[in-house]
């Protein structure tokens, strides 16, 4: 559903993603982890159109992004960094007109309006101005606005910050409702959120991909060390990857 | 179970989208109120002093002055327009949607034009109360509207290409009411006697005022000639802006 291959971004004479390649498949969360700077929402950013790569090529739902970059984002629900909405549209209008851009008219519209004002818990909010609600409520009006058309493939940057820790343990479980039959990319710096999430996790950093693999190969690297997962992972980030078998392990 | 992706929208399906948004987001603030009412009243009070004035039962007056006008309408109501998305990050958000560039664009171009034609409108019991009070020439007033039509499209047009190529609102703003009062001063025939007179072996300010102002159409226009040039210069050169600004929407997001 999402296949990078050899994807590098340049920006005047700074790399930001280098050469990087990965494959994701239907009904599999992968967590993208790195440390700010790492490349991440540089590369989340070209696999949602917004950005072009310098060199390779990415597929969305088999789309290239760059030749039907229309047909990408529709198959796509993406979450961006800054999650910047329209402050003064009231949070239904704003959803609805997400809806209205990917398609959507009368009674679906209005079935996959109420579907994620009541999955995303917008009830209390759906009436008020986006600017008017708090940083957890503007993070779910995101995702509703990324979910607003049933994709198949979910791209969500960062999609935990700013909510509370009860929101969080909630996101997680919607996030593995949704995973049925989608193809979910998710980044974030924080290790636990990232396990506690995915089945599968890319370590991104300097703009190279270091790691691509399950959590158990990391654990099984963090027991042939003598050291915990978090060591593990900064291990990998520090030596700027793994051992060669360790890349494949999935 | 997953159902993307719907039905693509049709160009004018996206278009009509994008201006619903902006013009729910123009009218949801008090500001296109107040902005729209208080140019509405320097226009009228243009047309009455002039009519008190003269006492002639026609808008040729109106119609000559509006032109300084309208730059600064224009350029206020179309700043925010890209610079503003840009400023605060919600062009990533929209241009991640199923819609062009070109579509975005229009769509905005849309939503600006209807605000124009607002205050356009507003106009419109001038014309009603002079043919109260005598038998004024319908074909001028006609011509007149044209001519505001033109004019306030190619305006519109420029206000937006340079807000997306404006780093914030106020820049946008000085350089369209810069470049539209340019547009229309360089007809201005004391301004041409001027340029002309800079070099004189050039000719700059009559080739200016024949070949780029937007003076000589528009005169045209409300002189009463339905010229098809002014309509090709109108149409063609806001064409043309649109084009360049959807060019420049696309070329920001490399």
């Amino acid at each position: 559903m999402i296949r990078v291959e050899n994807v590098t971004k340049q920006f005047g004479t700074t790399r930001a993603v280098q050469d990087v390649s990965f494959q994701i498949g239907p009904g599999e969360i992968v967590g993208f982890l790195g440390p700010n700077g790492a490349g991440k929402s540089t590369l989340l950013k070209m696999i949602a159109t917004w950005l072009r790569p310098s060199a390779g090529r990415i597929e969305v739902a088999g789309h290239d992004t760059q030749s039907a970059p229309l047909d990408v984002r529709r198959a796509l629900g993406y979450l961006p960094e800054h999650n910047a909405l329209y402050e003064t549209m009231r949070v239904d209008r704003l959803l609805t007109f997400a809806a209205r851009a990917r398609g959507l008219r009368g009674a679906l519209l209005a079935e996959r309006l109420d579907w994620v004002t009541d999955r995303c818990q917008l009830g209390e909010v759906h009436k008020k101005r986006v600017a008017h609600c708090s940083k957890g409520f503007r993070q779910r009006i995101g995702v509703a606005a990324a979910l607003i058309h049933d994709p198949p493939v979910l791209v969500l940057d960062e999609p935990t910050h700013g909510l509370d820790p009860l929101q969080v343990v909630a996101f997680r479980d919607f996030l593995r409702e949704l995973q049925t039959d989608r193809a979910i990319l998710f980044s974030s710096h924080i290790l636990a959120e990232v396990t506690a999430i995915s089945d599968r996790l890319l370590i991104l950093n300097q703009g190279r991909l270091l790691f691509d693999g399950t959590l158990s190969a990391i654990e099984e690297r963090a027991a042939a060390h003598n050291t915990d997962v978090e060591r593990a992972v900064l291990e990998i980030v520090r030596d700027q990857g793994p051992e060669p078998a360790d890349r494949s392990a999935r | 179970m997953t159902s993307a992706p719907h039905r693509a929208n049709g160009f004018f399906a996206g278009l009509a989208t994008v201006a619903r948004r902006e013009l729910g987001a123009t009218f949801d603030s008090s500001v296109a109120y107040v902005f729209t009412i208080g140019f509405l009243l320097l226009a009228n009070s243009i047309f009455m002093n002039d009519f008190f004035l003269t006492g002639r039962v026609d808008m040729s007056g109106f119609f000559e002055l509006l032109p300084l006008l309208l730059p600064f309408f224009l350029a206020a109501s179309t700043m925010r327009l890209w610079a503003e998305e840009r400023r605060v990050h919600t062009d990533e958000f929209l241009l991640t949607l199923p819609i062009t560039p070109l579509q975005a664009v229009l769509g905005k171009f849309v939503a600006a034009f209807a605000l124009y034609a607002v205050f356009v409108a507003g106009t419109l019991p001038i014309p009603l109360m002079l043919n109260v009070l005598g038998r004024p020439d319908g074909g001028l007033i006609l011509g007149g509207y044209l001519g505001l039509i033109g004019l306030g499209a190619l305006l519109t047009s420029l206000g937006l290409c340079l807000s997306s190529l404006s780093s914030d609102q106020v820049t946008a703003f000085v350089l369209t009411a810069s470049v539209g009062i340019a547009l229309v001063l360089l007809g201005d025939p004391r301004v041409v006697a001027v340029v002309d007179g800079l070099a004189p072996s050039l000719s700059l300010g009559t080739l200016l005022a024949e070949r780029v102002s937007a003076r000589r159409p528009y005169d045209a226009l409300t002189g009463g000639t339905l010229a098809p040039s002014a309509l090709v210069y109108f149409g063609g050169l806001s064409a043309v802006l649109l084009w360049i600004n959807a060019a420049a929407v696309e070329r920001n997001r490399s």
